[in-house]
């Protein structure tokens, strides 16, 4: 009666997997290319982001952690307070014409650690 | 500084003590086993613990047929096996306990 | 002094070193004095890790930057609270805070543990030595408090949005919730290694489970209200794997307290117990492993750090040698006793359990998932809301419905004849309320819907569970109805105990189910004079104001609420900009409706140089229900808790025999 039930639970599972797919990619800027669908984007802002999240766009690019690989990100919705140049950061999105066009209210950073040393203002 | 070496120095030897104050409090002792149940009593923790358990079915019966969970015919079906599994235990504890008072040896805990 | 902290440290780890192979000796070769000095190593352990932590406080207390782990977190401005709360802000002080907790416990469990019988605590005491050891050589080799430095001016200090009381606390809350699902882990080992078919180690970590369980419970609550009101997005559980690190060995604990009153009733489920204890336990480490070494990416990403790898290695020995003694005393373990009905409360129990499990390991599931597909395949990927929130839906939906059905279902076998009758009260509140409901709009969401009227269901059951229960104690004994409440419930806490406890956790399901299937958003850019409307809610922004703070600078968007022509009130949300550490911090501004329970949350997204505000504000129904049911839920634990005096006789009396003697 037990395997009955576990099996069942399973057979749960396994449908909403395959249905759902297996949850999104999340990305550096350097894996991105080739990726049509909708992803994560992971990477570090580099550069002063410019323009408005709540009009007309947020413009800004991200780089791989370690790499010189870049793209250009354009983002609307809330921008949380920790963003800022040099921070790490997560958003999803698609990218078209070599542009990443972000999906709105996704972005979010990094909190800074506060398990590691803080480097000295 | 001074202090730190005190404090150091008093866990240090309280944390000796307390390892060593089994051996200390009896420096040659007689009988140094670890009193384990045998077999005997492993049965009557058995047997005292199923008979525990079928008083309590007992009484939960007897108030979910009160409150009403338990019908009158349910009740009447089931009342009869726990009554007997309860004094079964009761009887093989009764037994247990003359046949041991008898037998047990005094164990030093 | 930070000399006598490591010394402190060493102290400790060689003395729980001394208990876990002394100890294993003992137990194994039944030296009785061998076996009492390896205890009185563990209590020896603990009062060196009080030392070595009261060396870190001190530090703490006065700002002492020679210590690494002070400067790191601590700054001259801090004030004297935050300061001795940051001892567990870090790596090295939250392990030092665990070996201190799991050394409490420890001592506590095996001085009042002594009913279970020498031989089992003789294998109890190296069990919790192994995992005492275990912290106790992270803090000496690997992961050190009392590192130093040359002390700079100043210290780092403390991320402004971790200075909030709810913060301080949450910490040591989960940790004496994860800790201390050690010691019915430990009895269980115990009483295993010593081949013991008897109940007794339920019996004496019962009250150690439920106390861990309702701390683990409350320490995730008060984290949750932390992000509701300090980083305030608007929600309070996001999924996050360091969020998901706590829930999953709460949820299999809470399999293991159903499933042991089955084992404690009817003999049952033995391994299954065993199984569940040994879960529970391996899933509280791996939390701990998931909060501190950075290996899963979350949006608390922690660096990576040198601990994952010894973590890992703890957890597989740990769950390789309990699941193999499992197996090795099968035989023992095994019972006659079967399931006769699959209508009875063993079985509901039983798919409660099931569906506990289930949940948990879907979320374990769920975390693990991205470090593997990245293993496999090279690309991480990631998991969220809407896989949880399926598989919450499919097993939290069914539970909520069972917390209504046990009770009402009697033991080993029910007809369906007596249900129909127990049900019927219930059932009819839950169609009523579910007609009410649809009639009022709630069709909006489906599950909202459904976990209303289950919710209902369950309550009504509570309710006539203890109008039932006490009139037949009335009936009894010919008594006042408040003595026969007060008497009904006095005879059997943890089930009266458990039964608000499950009421706690309706309200919880009913506060969650308002705020997140009924919520209504909205979002403007409203210039001074400007308003909007959200759920009959008028904002009209008047502004901002900008104050200057010692350490920072404070700007709030003044917004007044009307609702039509009443004026509600004027609610300020914004920024704090600290000069220090650089940092922005959103100050929401929450209006609590006291009627409905809900509240009117308002976010300052942006604040632009125009002078305008990114207004977005939130209408969350019934959100309030979630902090009144951690309220209720402590109530209800405390009453299980709560020591009854004829049990313990009883108790007593069924082990008096034993020539196991103190």
């Amino acid at each position: 009666m037990v395997a009955l039930s576990v099996a069942a639970v399973l057979a749960v599972f396994l449908l909403y997997t395959s249905i759902a797919g297996g949850g999104t990619p999340t990305l550096r800027p350097s894996q991105l290319p080739g990726h049509d669908g909708r992803v994560s984007l992971v990477g570090m802002v580099v550069g002063a982001p410019r323009g408005d999240a709540h009009a007309g766009g947020l413009h800004f690019r991200l780089r791989d952690r370690e790499g010189t690989a870049t793209v250009p990100v354009v983002y609307t919705g809330s921008v949380p307070d920790l963003f800022r140049q040099d921070r790490e950061v997560v958003v999803d999105g698609k990218l078209r014409n070599g542009v990443f066009v972000a999906v709105p209210n996704t972005l979010v950073t990094k909190c800074p650690s506060k398990y590691t040393p803080k480097k000295s203002a | 500084m001074t202090v730190a070496l005190v404090v150091g120095a008093l866990l240090a030897v309280a944390c000796v003590v307390l390892v060593a104050l089994p051996f200390i409090r009896e420096p040659s002792v007689r009988d140094d086993r670890l009193a384990r149940p045998d077999e005997l009593e492993q049965r009557r923790l058995a047997l005292a613990e199923e008979r525990d358990r079928a008083l309590a079915a007992l009484k939960e019966l007897e108030f979910d047929h009160r409150t009403g969970k338990v019908s009158d015919d349910d009740y009447r079906e089931l009342v009869g096996p726990l009554r007997a599994q309860a004094a079964e235990a009761l009887r093989a504890l009764d037994l247990r306990a003359e046949h041991t008072a008898d037998v047990r040896v005094p164990t030093r805990g | 002094m930070p000399d006598l902290g490591r010394a402190a440290l060493v102290t400790s780890f060689l003395l729980l070193v001394y208990a876990l192979v002394a100890g294993s000796f003992a137990a194994w070769r039944g030296r009785r004095r061998l076996a009492e000095s390896a205890q009185n190593a563990l209590i020896g352990a603990f009062g060196a890790t009080v030392v070595a932590a009261a060396v870190l406080l001190a530090a703490l207390a006065r700002h002492d930057f020679s210590f690494q782990y002070v400067a790191e977190h601590t700054s001259r401005e801090l004030s004297l609270g935050y300061s001795l709360t940051a001892f567990w802000g870090g790596q090295e002080g939250s392990l030092l805070l665990w070996l201190l907790v799991l050394g409490g416990y420890s001592v506590a469990a095996v001085l009042t543990g002594r009913r279970v019988g020498r031989d089992v605590l003789a294998w109890v005491v190296p069990v919790l030595g192994l995992v005492g050891t275990f912290f106790a050589f992270m803090l000496v080799f690997v992961s050190s408090p009392f590192a130093t430095q040359h002390a700079p001016a100043d210290g780092a200090g403390l991320t402004p949005s971790l200075q909030n009381p709810y913060m301080a606390i949450h910490p040591p809350m989960l940790y004496l919730g994860y800790v201390g699902l050690t010691i019915p882990f430990a009895f269980a080992m115990g009483a295993l290694l010593s081949r013991r078919t008897d109940e007794r180690w339920i019996v004496v970590t019962r009250r150690w489970t439920l106390a861990a369980w309702a701390f683990l419970g409350i320490g995730q609550l008060l984290g949750a209200h932390w992000a509701y009101v300090e980083i305030g997005w608007g929600g309070y559980y996001a999924w996050d794997p360091v969020e998901n690190a706590a829930l999953m060995p709460w949820v299999a604990a809470t399999a293991f307290l159903h499933s042991v009153m089955i084992q404690e009733k009817r003999g049952m489920l033995r391994v299954w117990n065993m199984v569940l204890v040994v879960l529970a336990f391996c899933l509280s480490i791996f939390g701990t492993f998931l909060t501190r070494s950075g290996v899963i990416q979350s949006i608390h990403s922690f660096s990576q750090s040198p601990l994952g790898g010894w973590f890992l290695g703890f957890i597989c020995l740990i769950t390789a040698g309990s699941l193999g003694l499992v197996l090795l005393r099968l035989p023992l373990l095994r019972t006659k006793t079967r399931l006769e009905s699959l209508v009875s409360r063993e079985a509901t129990f039983l798919y409660n359990n099931l569906l506990l499990v289930a949940l948990a390991l879907t979320i374990l599931w769920g975390v693990v998932y991205p470090i593997l597909s990245e293993a496999v395949t090279g690309e991480a990927a990631s998991v969220s809301k809407p896989y949880y929130n399926f598989f919450l839906h499919s097993f939290g939906l069914p539970l909520l419905l069972l917390m209504g059905i046990g009770p009402l279902v009697a033991w080993r076998r029910a007809s369906l004849r007596a249900l129909g009758r127990t049900f019927l009260w219930p059932l009819g509140a839950a169609l009523a309320a579910g007609i009410v409901l649809l009639a009022l709009g709630a069709g909006s969401s489906r599950v909202g819907v459904i976990a209303y009227t289950f919710s209902v269901f369950v309550l009504a059951s509570i309710v006539l569970e203890f109008a039932r229960g006490t009139s037949a104690r009335k009936a009894l004994g010919g008594i006042g109805w408040l003595a026969a409440f007060s008497s009904l419930v006095a005879r059997n806490r943890r089930r009266y105990g458990g039964y608000v406890v499950h009421a706690s956790i309706v309200l919880l399901a009913i506060g969650v189910a308002g705020s997140s299937a009924y919520q209504t958003e909205r979002e403007a850019r409203l210039k001074p004079g400007e308003s909007m409307t959200v759920a009959g809610n008028r904002l009209v922004f008047r502004g901002f104001e900008t104050r200057m703070e010692s350490n920072h600078r404070a700007i709030r968007g003044q917004v007044d609420v009307y609702r039509g022509d009443k004026y509600l009130g004027r609610y300020r949300p914004g920024k704090n900009e600290y000069f220090a550490e650089d940092q922005i911090s959103n100050e929401v501004s929450i209006r609590h409706d006291p009627l409905t329970g809900g509240d009117l949350f308002l976010i300052a997204d942006q604040v632009n140089t125009d002078g305008s505000i990114d207004l977005k504000a939130l209408q969350k129904p019934l959100v309030n229900l979630i902090w009144l049911a951690g309220l209720v839920f402590v109530g209800g634990a405390l009453i299980a808790l709560w020591p009854d005096a004829r049990e313990e006789r009883r108790l007593a009396e069924r082990y008096a025999g034993a020539p196991v003697r103190i």
